[in-house]
C-alpha cells in the first residue's frame, strides 16, 4: 500500500445485517491511515449512520463499494453506487423520511452523520455512479514555538520548501499573518505539511541567502479550471510588493501552462499586489460571537479570455451584465424562458458541509419539480444545524440550473460573485442573507 | 442496441488526460461580435504585415484548382531542392513540416521514450514543452538569466536521460539571443552526448552582426537540429510549412517519425517562390519593424512602461496590472495582442510590430485602457 493516497476498498450488498462488517473496515483503515481514536470512533459513527441510512431508504439490496481513502491529514470514506433506477431525493442532506417517531424527524437523513465529520460530500460521477463522502481529519499540535525573522533580504529566490522550511514557513506565518482572513491551518504546521505531502497543496517559500524563510505561498486546485492561493504571506514590512510579487509570479509560473485557467485568492491580498488582480464581488462571512467578516475574492485569468455562451434567467439577467460588462468578460447570455412546460421528479442537491468554518455549499445535481420547497428545507435544515455561512452555486453552463433562481431569490440568496470557468461555464453563488430572513 | 462508453481512464495514458488542450482563438468575425468591436487588429502572432513576398503571393494566386485533387509531393521535393541550394546542404539535410510545430513533434518523437527528459527555458515557445508532456517526457524548463537562455544552467541540468535540448533563437517572447560564440561554445560543451535544437524562427528577421547562422555549423556540429519557419518573415503562416536541417544521420532517423504528405502543394510553391523571390521583401520587412520598435518603444516609454525590446518583430511591455484583463479590454478597443501570463511573464503583453497606423491605434487604445 503507497503511504499517499493509499486507497482499500470493499465491495459488498447494501444490507444493513453488514454493518459490522463496514464499521469493522473503515476503523482498521483509519487506524492504518493514523487517525487518532476520538476522530476514528467519530469517522465509524458517521459511516454507521450513513450505512444504514442508503440502506434503509435509497440503496437496499444494491451493490456498493466503500472505499477508505488516505488523503494524510485526513481520512475519508467513500460510498459508491449506481444511481440506476434510485429515488436518489434521500441523498439531499435535508432530506427528511417518514419515520414513526416524529420527534426524530428532523434528525433523519444524511444530517447527523455530518456533525462527527469535517466534510460531507455527494458527487455524481461519470457512468451514473454516485458517490457519498465523509471526511475526518487527523488532530494536530498548535504551533507554540515563536520565531525572529529573518533580518536579510537581499539575493531573494524562490523554491519548494523541503519539510522542515515548509513547517518553518507555517509557524511564522501563523505568527506575523495572523489576521481574520488566514485559513485556521496555519496554525498547523504538521498538518500544513501532509496537506502538501497527500498532494492536494503545494507550496512555494522565498529565502534569502543564508537559506532562512522570508515568506511563502500555499495553492490547491480548487476545481479543475481554478488554482486557489493562500498567502503570500510575508514577514518583514520592507519590500513586500517585490518579494510578494517573486511568490506569486513563481506559483502563476508553476500553473501557467496546466489546465488552471483562473487563480483566485479569497484569504485577502496585500494591497501592494490587488492591482494583478480583479475583484469578483464580496461576501459576509460569519462566525461564532464575532463580527461578520467582509470577504473579496481576488481573481486573475491565466490566460485570453475565449469567450463562452451562459445562461440566465430574466431575474438574474442585470446583474449578470453588469458583472460581465464591470469585468469585461466576452459572454453571450442566453435567457431561459418558462414556456409553461412542468419538471418531474425530485431534486438533489450537492451540500459540502466544512464544520471548521460553520460553511455549506449547495449545488444542484438533478433537476426536479420541487425546486422551491427543496430549497426552502435546506435552508431551514441548515440554519437550524447552527450553520452561518450558507451558499448556494449554478453552473451557467447548464440551462436547468438557471430555473432554481426564482426559488434561490425567494429563499433570500443573494448573488455574490461569479468565478469564471469554474464549472462547465462561469459559477455563479450566492449567500444565503440572514438579515433580509429576519427582516421579512 | 446502446453502446457502452469506452472507460477513457483505462484507454488514455495518465499524461494526455491530465494535458490541457490548447483552444486556439476564436475566428475574428466571432471575436468581433463577443467583444462587439467593429474591427480587429490582430498583434499577437508575430505575423508580416505585409504578407508573402510579392512571388509568393503570385504563386498562390495561380494555383490551378483543379490540382487541389492531386496530392502533393510527399516530401516535398522541390522545396527541398531549392532550400538545399539557398543553404548550400544536401536536399536530404531537410524535412519539412506542416509548420515548425510538426518539425518540433518529429524530433521529439525520434529520440524520445518515456523517462527521458528535454531541456528548455521556462520563459520560450511553449510547444517543445507541449510536445514532451503530451508524449509524456518529462520537460526541464530552466528560468531565464537576464531574460535570455542560461547555457550553464542547461548544461547542468542534463543528465543521462537527456534527448534534447530546444533553445529558441532569437527567443520569443525575449527577442535575447546566443551569440554565434555562446552557441559553439554550448555546442562544444554538449560534445554530441545530446540532440541540440536551435529554433529559428525568427532568423530572418535578426540584424545583429554576431547572431549566428545554425545550419552553418551542420558540418561541425552532427548532434545539431536547426529549425526555420515560412510562417513569419515569408508571411505564409496560413499555409503552415516550417523544415528542419540536421546532419544526414540525424534526418533519416527523424525521417522515421515524419508524416509524409502532410504538407499541402500551395504551401511547398509559395515556399519555394519565396526563397526565390527577389523584391527585397526581407529588407522592407526589417525597415518596417525598426520603425515600428522604434516608434512603440517611445510610446511605451512615454506611458512610463519597463519594456523588453530586442531582435524579432515583438516587444515585449509590463503592465502596470493584469495582463490577461488587459486583454480583454484591448479587445473591446479591437485590439488583439499576446497576454504573457502563459509565458511565465504576468503582467506583461507581447505585441507584434506592424504598419506604423496600427502601431497608433495600438498605443491610443493602450493608453485608454490603462487610464480606464
Amino acid at each position: 500500500m503507497d503511504k499517499k493516497n493509499s486507497m482499500l476498498t470493499l465491495s459488498l450488498n447494501a444490507q444493513p445485517s453488514l454493518l459490522p462488517v463496514v464499521t469493522q473496515f473503515v476503523e482498521s483503515s483509519a487506524n492504518v491511515f493514523g487517525l487518532g481514536k476520538n476522530e476514528c470512533l467519530k469517522l465509524v459513527l458517521a459511516t454507521e449512520e450513513i450505512f444504514v441510512y442508503l440502506c434503509n431508504f435509497v440503496c437496499g439490496g444494491k451493490d456498493m463499494e466503500i472505499q477508505c481513502v488516505n488523503g494524510l491529514y485526513y481520512a475519508k470514506v467513500r460510498f459508491r453506487f449506481s444511481a440506476a433506477e434510485m429515488n436518489l431525493r434521500g441523498l439531499n442532506i435535508a432530506s427528511t423520511i417518514s419515520h414513526e417517531r416524529q420527534s426524530d424527524l428532523e434528525e433523519m437523513g444524511l444530517m447527523i452523520a455530518s456533525k462527527s465529520v469535517e466534510r460531507l460530500n455527494v458527487v455524481i460521477e461519470k457512468n451514473n455512479r454516485v458517490s457519498l463522502e465523509v471526511f475526518k481529519e487527523k488532530v494536530y499540535p498548535k504551533i507554540s514555538e515563536t520565531f525572529l525573522p529573518a533580518k536579510n533580504l537581499e539575493d531573494i529566490s524562490i523554491e519548494t520548501p523541503d519539510a522542515e522550511r515548509l513547517k518553518l514557513f507555517a509557524g511564522m506565518a501563523a505568527q506575523y499573518c495572523d489576521d481574520p482572513h488566514s485559513p485556521p491551518f496555519l496554525k498547523y504546521p504538521g498538518k500544513i505539511l501532509d496537506m502538501v505531502a497527500g498532494g492536494e497543496y503545494q507550496s512555494l517559500v522565498a529565502i534569502n541567502k543564508k537559506k532562512e524563510v522570508i515568506g511563502g505561498i500555499i495553492y490547491f486546485n480548487r476545481t479543475e479550471k481554478i488554482v486557489q492561493c493562500f498567502g503570500p504571506y510575508l514577514f518583514h514590512q520592507e519590500k513586500q510588493a517585490e518579494q510578494g510579487n517573486l511568490l506569486l509570479n513563481a506559483c502563476i509560473g508553476k500553473i501557467a501552462r496546466t489546465k488552471a485557467l483562473g487563480l483566485l485568492v479569497v484569504s485577502g491580498l496585500p494591497e501592494t499586489l490587488q492591482s494583478g488582480f480583479e475583484t469578483l464581488g464580496s461576501f459576509n462571512y460569519y462566525a461564532e460571537g464575532k463580527e461578520p467578516l467582509v470577504k473579496t475574492p481576488f481573481y486573475r485569468h491565466l490566460h485570453e479570455d475565449p469567450g463562452c455562451e451562459v445562461w440566465s434567467h430574466p431575474d438574474l439577467d442585470d446583474y449578470l451584465r453588469s458583472e460581465y460588462d464591470r469585468l469585461f468578460l466576452a459572454r453571450t447570455i442566453r435567457t431561459i424562458k418558462n414556456m409553461g412546460e412542468s419538471r418531474l421528479g425530485n431534486s438533489l442537491f450537492q451540500a459540502e458541509i466544512q464544520r471548521e468554518k460553520s460553511e455549506v455549499n449547495l449545488f444542484p445535481l438533478m433537476p426536479g419539480a420541487d425546486f422551491f420547497t427543496n430549497v426552502e428545507r435546506h435552508v431551514r435544515f441548515l440554519r437550524d444545524d447552527g450553520l452561518l455561512n450558507i451558499f448556494f452555486s449554478l453552473d451557467l453552463g447548464f440551462s436547468w440550473h438557471l430555473e432554481l433562481i426564482p426559488a434561490l431569490i425567494a429563499n433570500n440568496f443573494r448573488p455574490c460573485m461569479v468565478l469564471p470557468f469554474a464549472g462547465i461555464s462561469d459559477l455563479i453563488t450566492f449567500q444565503y442573507d440572514y438579515d433580509a430572513a429576519k427582516s421579512r | 442496441m446502446i453502446m457502452m462508453q469506452p472507460n477513457l481512464d483505462n484507454l488514455v495514458p495518465a499524461y494526455v488526460r491530465e494535458f490541457e488542450p490548447y483552444i486556439p482563438s476564436k475566428p475574428d468575425p466571432e471575436l468581433q461580435k463577443l467583444y462587439g468591436c467593429s474591427r480587429l487588429l490582430r498583434l499577437n502572432n508575430n505575423e508580416n504585415p505585409l504578407g508573402p513576398p510579392p512571388a509568393a503571393q503570385e504563386t498562390i494566386k495561380r494555383f490551378p484548382s483543379v490540382k487541389g485533387a492531386v496530392y502533393p509531393s510527399g516530401d516535398s521535393y522541390y522545396l527541398r531542392q531549392e532550400i538545399a541550394s539557398f543553404h548550400g546542404i544536401e536536399p536530404d539535410q531537410i524535412l519539412v513540416g506542416n509548420g515548425a510545430n510538426e518539425v518540433i513533434t518529429f524530433v521529439i518523437k525520434a529520440f524520445c521514450e518515456q523517462g527521458d527528459n528535454i531541456i528548455t527555458a521556462d520563459k520560450t515557445f511553449a510547444v517543445y514543452e507541449w510536445v514532451a508532456v503530451f508524449s509524456g517526457i518529462e520537460a526541464k524548463v530552466i528560468p531565464l538569466r537576464n531574460n535570455g537562455f542560461d547555457d550553464r544552467a542547461m548544461l547542468e541540468s542534463i543528465n543521462e536521460r537527456t534527448k534534447i535540448i530546444f533553445v529558441c533563437n532569437p527567443n520569443n517572447p525575449t527577442g535575447t539571443y546566443w551569440s554565434k560564440e555562446t552557441l559553439i561554445h554550448f555546442l562544444e560543451e554538449v560534445g554530441g552526448r545530446q540532440i541540440v535544437v536551435i529554433d529559428e524562427a525568427y532568423y530572418e528577421f535578426v540584424e545583429a552582426d554576431d547572431f549566428p547562422d545554425g545550419i552553418s555549423l551542420l558540418k561541425e556540429y552532427p548532434n545539431l537540429v536547426v529549425f526555420r519557419t515560412f510562417s513569419k518573415m515569408y508571411g505564409l503562416a496560413a499555409l503552415r510549412i516550417g523544415y528542419l536541417a540536421a546532419s544526414l544521420n540525424l534526418v533519416d532517423m527523424i525521417r522515421r517519425t515524419c508524416v509524409v504528405y502532410s504538407v499541402n502543394a500551395i504551401a511547398q510553391e509559395a515556399a519555394l517562390a519565396a526563397l526565390r523571390d527577389d523584391t527585397g521583401h526581407i529588407e522592407k520587412t526589417r525597415k518596417l519593424v525598426r520603425e515600428g520598435k522604434d516608434f512603440l518603444g517611445e510610446e511605451l516609454s512615454k506611458l512610463k512602461l519597463p519594456v523588453i525590446k530586442n531582435e524579432g518583430n515583438y516587444i515585449i511591455a509590463k503592465l502596470p496590472g493584469s495582463d490577461t484583463l488587459a486583454y480583454r479590454k484591448l479587445m473591446r478597443e479591437g485590439i488583439m495582442i499576446r497576454p504573457m501570463t502563459g509565458f511565465r511573464y504576468p503582467n506583461h503583453i507581447r505585441i507584434t510590430i506592424s504598419h506604423l497606423e496600427v502601431m497608433e491605434a495600438f498605443a491610443g487604445a493602450l493608453k485608454k485602457v490603462l487610464q480606464g
